[in-house]
């Protein structure tokens, strides 16, 4: 059986590079499906692997308090008439909650940094001496700020590992001033690396104050939120506790609503995953679409192959070709067709990924692109097989007569 | 010892509601290494008996037994399989595969047998030399003349090693002198004890075989065996 399946690939192969621009043609809509498949499959994983960066930097276990929800549908003007966040609430929940561990307000502005003639915008955060148990990243150099630091006002700035590559370079910063916003401050300490937030902006290129300068500085009355660490077993009984907290620092009846938020990384890992969806389903709509267009177009051209080469088929049954034989010959030239157009397809989008990962971290999935062959090889047998059996069922003695 | 018995053979075919009778009761039998000429004009109802012979088509109704085996009651893949094992069919356009070579033409049947790769090729060439092709084994049916292309299609008739060979008009394609030369390789394919059926029209070819049989309207009207 082997000598008879080597001759049918030796057949396809010869038919396929014989019509080359036919080939190309008919294959296009394989190719493109195959891109499709594998492309997508490319963008999910980076995304998967950003956001599972992101998610750790912003902590499961950590509580955001502030005025708005993340992803909810309330109108402006509700969230605009909510109260602020003070940061009087910090020792309030640290009092009344057994499950906050740590709890810090955050007040976030926009400010110029600059150190002798470097300068650069980024964001400014006021904090207090908790803030390092709130997120994910260490200090890399240096120390944080002390709670006297912050109660004193002391002008002093842990700053992001990118702003320290940006001005001092190889440099220890440690103890050196920088300018925010034409104010001294000395840095204390550097943050490690981290990356972008969901590929978005750099979390590397902040400062981060004691909330005492901060108000004093920049604003008493600015945006602030609150972050609030539970036990990483006890979340949902956390943001329970929390929420009632908050009631009781409000003062709110039973009969009203919450006037504050309680956001949590879940509501991103919804959110994302509803994007994920539809990602996925796009690039699925896409691949199965040009898949059946592109199905069609073998079969379409099988049926002329066919058509063409009936005296051919007539020769071969005459000299001893079964009908299987017939069909088998012509099936492979089906598959061979799709299998050449999906490994093109997965070439382009090898190369493709290669280049998407210079900009956003991402890889092309081995399972996948496995898949993508394996389904270029079905639509073959699929699109192959009806024009395949008309060929293996046709009259040796009219096929014969066929000019 | 008897190669092909056909007892009453009708082959009917259907045609705008009217029946035709390609075949009319058709008896006939061939013996081992026989020379034969299937004569007649056309609609005569020789492609008809050419095709019946060759186990391309099945009888309406009647036995058709070759070395025994009953044709008759066969289905697809068994006559598939009578024919490559046991017949050798030269046609008149010699129906080479273009894009093969001449070697790649003659290993096909072989191919169909499911013979390895090496042993094809011994056979195939050892079938091109017998035709006197050894060199011309790598060209394609392009590259040859109308006299070779009819030789690599013998060589790819033989190569199995088949009871009979059947051609059809084997000479229509060619000059005169390509024709001789064919008609030659035949006469000592037949001295070297093969059976040959030769489906013609013209005298001058039939005079090459030792018995002529002439069909008119389906049925056989004359059997002439020349000593």
């Amino acid at each position: 059986m082997f000598s008879l399946f080597f001759e049918n690939l030796k057949i396809s192969l010869s038919a396929v590079f014989a019509n080359k621009m036919r080939s190309i043609l008919t294959a296009l809509g394989i190719v493109i499906g195959v891109l499709s498949v594998t492309l997508m499959g490319t963008l999910i994983s980076g995304l998967d692997r950003s956001f599972e960066n992101s998610m750790s930097w912003l902590g499961k276990d950590i509580l955001y308090i502030s005025r708005y929800e993340w992803f909810g549908d309330m109108e402006w003007w509700e969230v605009r008439n909510r109260p602020r966040m003070r940061p009087e609430y910090v020792e309030k929940i640290h009092k009344r909650s057994k499950y906050a561990l740590a709890v810090c307000p955050v007040m976030q502005r926009g400010a110029s940094l600059s150190y002798e003639d470097k300068e650069t915008r980024t964001e400014i955060f006021g904090t207090n001496e908790e803030y390092m148990e709130t997120i994910s990243t260490d200090i890399e150099q240096g120390r944080f700020f002390t709670a006297s630091e912050d109660k004193s006002g002391s002008r002093v700035t842990i700053i992001g590992h990118g702003i320290k590559e940006a001005f001092f370079g190889d440099e220890n910063p440690i103890g050196k001033y920088i300018k925010i916003d034409n104010l001294k401050f000395r840095v204390i300490g550097v943050l490690e690396k981290q990356g972008k937030f969901l590929g978005l902006f750099s979390v590397d290129k902040q400062a981060v104050l004691p909330l005492g300068a901060f108000k004093r500085i920049f604003s008493k009355r600015g945006w602030m939120r609150l972050s609030v660490k539970v036990p990483e077993d006890k979340i949902s009984e956390g943001i329970d506790e929390i929420s009632g907290v908050m009631r009781q620092i409000r003062g709110l009846k039973p009969s009203q609503k919450n006037d504050f938020a309680i956001n949590q990384t879940k509501a991103f890992e919804a959110q994302y995953n509803t994007l994920k969806v539809a990602i996925g389903g796009t690039g699925f709509f896409i691949t199965l679409l040009s898949l059946l267009v592109g199905g069609i177009g073998i079969m379409n051209i099988m049926f002329v192959t066919v058509k063409e080469r009936t005296k051919e088929i007539g020769v071969r049954k005459a000299i001893g070709a079964t009908n299987g034989m017939i069909l088998g010959q012509f099936l492979m030239e089906a598959v061979t067709i799709c299998l050449i157009a999906g490994m093109v397809g997965l070439f382009i989008a090898y190369i493709s990924s290669i280049f998407i990962n210079r900009i956003f971290p991402s890889t092309l999935p081995i399972g996948l692109s496995i898949f993508s062959i394996v389904m270029s090889m079905v639509v073959g047998v699929l699109s192959g097989f009806i024009p395949a059996y008309k060929a293996s069922k046709l009259d040796p003695i009219d096929s014969l007569r066929y000019e | 010892m008897t190669l092909i018995n056909l007892s009453g053979i009708y082959k009917i075919y259907n045609v705008g509601g009217e029946e035709v009778r390609a075949l009319d009761g058709v008896d006939l039998t061939i013996n081992n290494n026989e020379y034969l000429a299937i004569m007649g004009p056309s609609g005569s109802g020789k492609s008809t008996m050419m095709n019946m012979i060759g186990c391309l088509d099945s009888p309406t109704s009647g036995i058709y037994e070759f070395e025994g085996e009953k044709v008759h009651i066969m289905d697809d893949g068994q006559l598939a399989s009578i024919r490559n094992r046991k017949i050798g069919f030269v046609f008149q356009t010699f129906n080479l595969l273009p894009k093969a070579s001449a070697l790649h033409n003659v290993e096909i049947p072989l191919v169909y047998a499911n013979i390895r790769k090496e042993k094809r090729i011994e056979m195939a060439s050892e079938a091109l030399k017998s035709v006197g092709l050894e060199d011309r084994i790598h060209h394609k049916p392009n590259e040859l003349s109308g006299g070779q292309r009819q030789r690599v299609a013998i060589a790819r008739a033989l190569v199995n090693n088949p009871s009979i060979i059947l051609a059809d008009e084997p000479t229509g394609n060619l000059d005169s002198k390509s024709g001789h030369e064919i008609l030659a390789i035949f006469d000592d394919l037949h001295a070297q004890g093969n059976t040959i059926i030769l489906v013609t029209h013209e005298d001058d070819i039939a005079k090459h075989a030792k018995r002529t049989i002439r069909l008119f309207d389906g049925k056989i009207t004359e059997d002439i065996k020349v000593k």
